[in-house]
């Protein structure tokens, strides 16, 4: 994998693009309304009862077989709370509604990840600097190295090892993204600055750890192993999940890496183009879209982050089209194969790079 | 005059009983296991009318009282605290949810204060956007959201002796409370209630005022139809109240018929003290020229700074020293939004402009088009 070309389109191609690119906006967020509030509604709803169904078959079942019934309930709660609706909600995506119940900056959700900081490291940094080295923090997650461009280092060795733990843990992953232990070791962040992060990060951690492993194993008495292991379950559920929809976003076969001097002074249409080549897309069904929380439709979420997402499967025909006119790839595939090109580049990126002649200068 | 004197009313058992447990849902460690949105929620399906936060009040009544006028008669759930602090002349804001957005408007009650049931008068503005809705989506047994009771346009303590009200159009609900209340009050003085409207057809409340004239020895009702009586003038208000000078008058009507009377009353230098309110629900700010210099006050903070240039907002406020939170710069992550209660700006990317107050705004993509009020 190497840097993104130039692209082929001329500054006038690009400009039109752009054009093109916001007309399909329009003519959806010129018709937000009462089916857009509804849908959002009803995933909280789902996700409330889904909740509320999981604990009580945890606490009060019988058996293993409801034992396993309620963790997929509840791991279905956290995932469709974190991923359709809370992931959604904080990108902006019902602050037209007014209602401070989908205020995107008043938001918070059911994971270690804090969500003030999820809101800079993800919609400042990711969604701004989508695939740029060096800026894009998601670009590997300062833990795996997903490119040739980034420097092979002896623990890349146990890359494999470090993508499986944080496939398991990946909600903390995600919590500590914001700490940016790196710039903070590399004395490139004060120490009150990154104390005041750590401090938001293990507060939320420990009222999760409250709530899943202490308070609701305590309500069940004698069930209290049984519900314990059931909210561990549904964590770890719910983790792998978001891993996989997550990492088949931006590290599939054919996503282009930028680098930071390729991307200064882009205009609109160059930073849609950056978000199109730089995401990749998962084909499926309704409920498979809803279950990713339409993170299937990456590229159309990348073009527009704050357009309700289950608008997403009505744009993304016109957004294909629109790359074949301008000669463009849009990246996408089913699950399997997708994730089969991440696993791939993973393990090719463990081994340092072969030695090739100097490239000439 | 000052009349902003509101009594302090002591709490309801709602308010008693539902403030603990609001701090308590709004508690972080509390707020992570269960949302007071999904309490309100839950709340909501056992029974329309329960919440811990919200005042609310459900429609019992809809009366027309012209061919574009309904009166909606509430009954309000237990947090409303207005039966016991409402204060005639006083509005309400009343909240909706039309297609997917929340709106909120101001509405005068019409009733008297302390009554059971309250009302508000609603005509239909042509073009509107809440008061068609009030008028044909809302039916009998809805529930409604609403504020308590505000406003400075009230009756004093103790009352003076002679006494106007002055109206014209839909500009007769605060002061009909008014007079609804002088007469439960049992007002000795002398009240005369002057209505300005087009026709017989148009007079809103036109029975209620009979039967209160037949009751209320104390009062003259004075109407003058615009179709029969000639268009109204400072002149003919004279001649109807030739006392004018020494009434305390209360108005409330369309902007041109109180600059007419605002006008007279400087220029004979009245000594009675004339109070008005403007039912405009949204005042209008006139909207300026790109780059115009405009003062932005922040109401938090309660800083404000002058914009200089075509720069938006976010680089406005940081020019004048001031560094409100932030991200991309470029409108993608939504760091900078905040809520702009009052004023116009317009949104660089998309062209579009935001005009109606309490609207989420981004400040790296705004910039202002009048004078600002921001949450910040």
């Amino acid at each position: 994998m190497s840097f993104a070309q130039p692209t082929h389109l001329t500054r006038d191609q690009i400009d039109a693009f752009e054009r093109e690119v916001n007309a399909i906006r329009d003519s959806v967020m010129t018709t937000l309304g009462q089916r857009d509030v509804d849908h959002i509604r009803r995933m909280i709803r789902i996700c409330r009862a889904s909740e509320i169904g999981g604990r009580a078959l945890l606490h009060f079942g019988i058996g293993p077989l409801s034992w396993v019934a309620g963790v997929m309930a509840l791991a279905n709660a956290k995932i469709l709370d974190n991923m359709e609706i809370g992931h959604n909600v904080m990108h902006g995506q019902y602050d037209w509604t007014g209602d401070p119940a989908l205020n995107s900056q008043k938001f918070e959700w059911d994971i270690a990840c804090d969500a003030e900081q999820w809101r800079h490291s993800h919609n400042v940094t990711h969604h701004t600097f989508t695939n740029i080295l060096g800026r894009d923090r998601d670009l590997g997650y300062s833990l795996l190295r997903m490119t040739d461009a980034q420097r092979w280092k002896p623990r890349h060795w146990l890359q494999p090892l470090a993508n499986l733990m944080l496939a398991l843990g990946f909600q903390y992953g995600v919590g500590s993204h914001d700490l940016e232990i790196g710039k903070y070791t590399h004395g490139a962040m004060p120490k009150p600055e990154f104390k005041a992060r750590l401090d938001r990060f293990l507060s939320k951690t420990g009222k999760q750890w409250f709530k899943d492993y202490l308070l609701f194993p305590a309500l069940a008495l004698w069930s209290a192993p049984r519900v314990l292991a059931g909210n561990f379950a549904a964590n770890l559920i719910r983790n792998l999940w978001t891993y996989v929809i997550i990492f088949c976003g931006h590290f599939t076969d054919g996503v282009a890496i930028y680098r930071e001097e390729d991307t200064r002074n882009e205009t609109r249409g160059d930073w849609y183009l950056r978000q199109l080549s730089g995401s990749s897309n998962l084909t499926g069904g309704r409920f498979f879209h809803i279950m990713s929380g339409h993170l299937s439709h990456q590229i159309e979420h990348h073009l527009f982050p704050d357009m309700p997402a289950h608008r997403y499967p009505e744009v993304a025909p016109k957004i294909q089209a629109l790359c074949e006119k301008y000669g463009l790839f849009y990246n996408t595939g089913g699950l399997f194969k997708q994730y089969l090109s991440v696993m791939k580049r993973i393990l090719t990126h463990t081994l340092p790079p072969r030695r090739t002649a100097p490239a000439p200068v | 005059m000052t009349v902003s004197n509101h009594p302090n009313p002591s709490r309801t058992w709602a308010e008693t009983l539902s403030s603990p447990l609001r701090t308590a849902f709004q508690h972080p460690w509390v707020e992570g296991i269960v949302r007071l949105g999904a309490v309100e929620d839950t709340l909501r399906a056992v029974h329309p009318m329960l919440s811990i936060t919200e005042a609310r009040a459900r429609v019992v009544r809809i009366v027309d009282e012209t061919p574009d006028t309904k009166t909606f008669v509430l009954q309000p759930n237990a947090l409303w605290q207005g039966r016991r602090s409402a204060r005639a002349g006083q509005f309400v804001q009343l909240r909706l949810e039309i297609d997917g957005r929340r709106v909120e408007r101001i509405y005068s009650l019409s009733s008297r204060p302390g009554a059971r049931l309250i009302s508000i008068t609603v005509k239909r503005q042509a073009g509107g956007l809440v008061s068609p809705f009030l008028h044909e989506r809302v039916k009998v047994g809805d529930v409604l959201t609403l504020s308590q009771p505000d406003g400075d346009f009230v009756l004093p303590d103790p009352l003076p002796e002679k006494i106007l009200l002055l109206s014209a159009g839909s500009g007769i609900t605060p002061v009909m409370a008014m007079l609804r209340d002088l007469q439960a009050r049992g007002y000795p003085g002398d009240v005369v209630f002057l209505h300005v409207c087009r026709n017989p057809q148009a007079l809103i409340f036109a029975q209620a005022l009979r039967t209160i004239e037949e009751e209320f020895a104390e009062l003259s009702l004075l109407v003058h139809f615009d179709d029969t009586d000639g268009p109204f003038t400072a002149e003919r208000l004279q001649y109807a109240v030739p006392d004018l000078a020494e009434r305390s008058t209360w108005m409330c009507g369309p902007a041109g018929f109180m600059d007419v009377v605002h006008r007279h009353w400087n220029s004979y230098a009245m000594a009675a003290p004339l109070h008005s309110e403007r039912f405009v629900a949204i005042p209008a700010v006139p909207t300026t020229a790109p780059g115009t210099p405009v003062t932005v006050l922040l109401a938090t903070s309660g800083k404000q700074f002058l914009t200089q240039g075509v720069d938006p907002l976010l680089v406005q406020a940081e020019k004048a020293g001031l560094a409100p939170k932030h991200g991309c710069r470029i409108g993608i992550c939504r760091s900078c939004q905040c809520t702009k209660r009052s004023g116009t700006v317009e949104n660089l990317q998309t062209g579009e402009i935001s005009d109606t107050p309490n609207e989420a705004i981004r400040l790296c993509v705004s910039v202002a088009r009048s004078d600002l009020l921001l949450d910040l």
